[in-house]
């Protein structure tokens, strides 16, 4: 397991395009922005549609499973609220039930539960929602929750 | 053809010393860029009339280097943006002078990068105190990533990944830089660099290690643009712009969460109009200055201006096609990643000075064009410099380049 994560070091500041957003994850759900007109869905949570220019939209909550498309692993850290986490990995998710504008997979980020030694691309992963210390902010963060048969890892 | 290329040159160069620690003002290092810019080009503050600059952390304003200077400007301008951003002034400027609004234009960029505040944010000599997570950085601040570093090494694994690279073609890239650093008094690291070097140094974030990533500098730069008619008048053999792109960007440029497949990244989107403006194509550039941030941006940007094909950037820099006197001599001041990091306005400095055939290095008849070409002694200069070029990369959705010739190709 990495370190634990000060997320009292980092102050959110939500604003009228993501408020919403962040009402989402105390409530445990991971949204995606959706448009009414053509069902494109995205994120982070921009205020139009990249693939209709729609600005009629709602939210579409994702059953938050997908598969590692990439990753970092930081072994230097620059914000305080990680120094006791190192090294970590940021996990890079193609979601299983969200497409972008060009059809493929939305991707979302967010620190990964597991060790590097147990990460690879290909993997499923799954959302679990964390808790920051601040009641109003729950951090979405990602799991391994599967084998696979052609995996990837960086073994140098 | 571009409706202008051949028209407008750039006629000045020059910079501070690239510094751990100035211990001077932004404004001060940026005053001091441009009046050696000015004065290389043999232009008085009378004829410059227009500054421009750009910043996204350190910075001075324009108004103060014009009146510190006694410039009075007709034109004045900081953008808010990083790299990429030098080229694009350079098209900005074009347009202004072609529209008459102004007739000479000085660009800089002035920064303490490493004892200012740094890239990413944090404070001299660590890491970040409580951070304001807004805007965009409500969606990475929170979610494990803030440095350039952090931000592009998925891109660089996935890289890896799908194309069954090492991170041996990185060290490539940053040796071949290091030894055009060691023929350059200016840069700030110029002790040899072997391959095993870089694979030993420590990782920063994987798959970056420590000799991936530019050296965070202190330093200002500063060129001038003007139009080919002024130029000649002017000290130094004029060095005409054939082309480029302005702050080009990738579709879908949602950048933290959803990013691009790197082979899809801005210079992808650019290629074509940037040659076809120039008249030009890859393989007539003779002098090459790539935006190095991390080794990783110059593979990327290798394919995605036609240099390479895409997937082959890893094998292409293998054997030190990069280095002077072999194939593609490409950042011949060191670059980024060690001369020091001047946000892109330096990496045009060298591509200039080449052109020239003036590059500042050890022949002690550089000034007057008198090169050697003995590397052992120090000569930096190309033989054949007739086209060049410099691509500005501001991450994988948005870029820049210019393209330039000589006075005598």
């Amino acid at each position: 397991m990495p370190g634990e994560i000060d997320y009292s070091k980092i102050n959110i500041i939500p604003d009228q395009d993501t408020a919403e957003w962040w009402e989402g994850t105390k409530r445990h759900k991971f949204l995606v922005r959706q448009c009414k007109q053509c069902g494109h869905k995205w994120f982070p949570p921009f205020p139009a549609c990249a693939k209709c220019t729609s600005m009629d939209l709602t939210w579409y909550e994702t059953a938050g499973k997908g598969v590692i498309h990439s990753y970092v692993v930081v072994t230097q850290p620059i914000l305080a609220a990680f120094v006791t986490a190192v090294p970590y990995v940021v996990g890079l998710i193609e979601l299983d039930d969200c497409h972008e504008a060009d059809g493929r997979l939305t991707r979302v980020a967010g620190v990964m539960k597991d060790d590097e030694a147990e990460v690879a691309i290909g993997l499923p992963v799954e959302v679990v929602f964390e808790p920051t210390g601040d009641p109003n902010f729950i951090m979405p963060r990602w799991k391994i929750c599967g084998t696979a048969s052609n995996t990837w890892k960086f073994t140098e | 053809m571009g409706a202008l290329t051949d028209k407008y040159c750039i006629v000045g160069v020059g910079e501070t010393r690239f510094m751990k620690a100035s211990n001077r003002t932004p404004l001060s290092m940026a005053c001091e860029a441009v009046k050696k810019a000015m004065d290389d080009a043999g232009l008085t503050a009378r004829e410059v009339d227009a500054i421009t600059s750009f910043q996204i952390a350190d910075s001075t304003d324009v108004a103060n280097v014009a009146q510190a200077l006694g410039i009075r400007i007709n034109y004045g301008s900081v953008a808010y943006s990083g790299g990429s951003t030098t080229e694009a002034l350079t098209a900005h400027a074009i347009g202004l002078i072609e529209g008459g609004y102004c007739n000479t234009v000085a660009i800089f960029r002035s920064m303490n990068g490493r004892t200012g505040r740094r890239m990413g944010g944090q404070a001299p000599g660590g890491v970040v105190p409580p951070s304001r997570a807004e805007g965009d950085a409500q969606f990475y601040m929170p979610w494990g990533f803030t440095t350039p570093a952090q931000h592009f090494a998925p891109s660089a694994m996935r890289y890896l990944h799908d194309f069954g690279a090492s991170t041996k073609s990185f060290a490539e890239v940053a040796s071949a830089f290091r030894y055009h650093a060691g023929l350059n008094p200016k840069a700030l690291m110029r002790a040899p660099m072997t391959i095993e070097d870089h694979q030993r140094s420590r990782w920063v974030a994987k798959p970056f290690r420590l000799l991936d990533c530019c050296l965070e500098t202190d330093v200002a730069s500063a060129f001038i643009v003007t139009s080919r008619e002024r130029a000649y008048d002017l000290r130094q053999p004029p060095v005409f712009i054939l082309g480029g792109s302005a702050r080009t960007y990738a579709d879908n440029p949602a950048w933290n969460h959803s990013r691009l497949r790197p082979y899809l990244q801005a210079g992808n989107f650019a290629r074509q109009r940037v040659w076809g403006m120039s008249g030009i194509r890859p393989e007539d550039i003779d002098v090459l200055s790539i935006y190095d941030a991390f080794t990783y941006t110059v593979i990327l940007q290798l394919e995605a201006y036609g240099f390479c094909a895409i997937g082959e950037a890893a094998e292409f820099v293998k054997g030190g096609r990069l280095r002077i006197d072999h194939e593609l001599p490409t950042n011949l001041s060191g670059g980024h990643l060690s001369e020091g990091y001047a946000h892109g306005v330096a990496l045009v400095n060298e591509v200039v000075r080449q052109l020239r055939h003036r590059a500042d290095d050890s022949c002690p008849g550089w000034a007057e064009g008198r090169h050697t070409y003995d590397r052992q002694a120090g000569c930096r200069q190309v033989r054949r410099a007739r086209f060049g070029a410099s691509l500005g990369w501001g991450t994988e959705t948005r870029g820049s380049c210019l393209i330039l010739r000589s006075a005598s190709a």
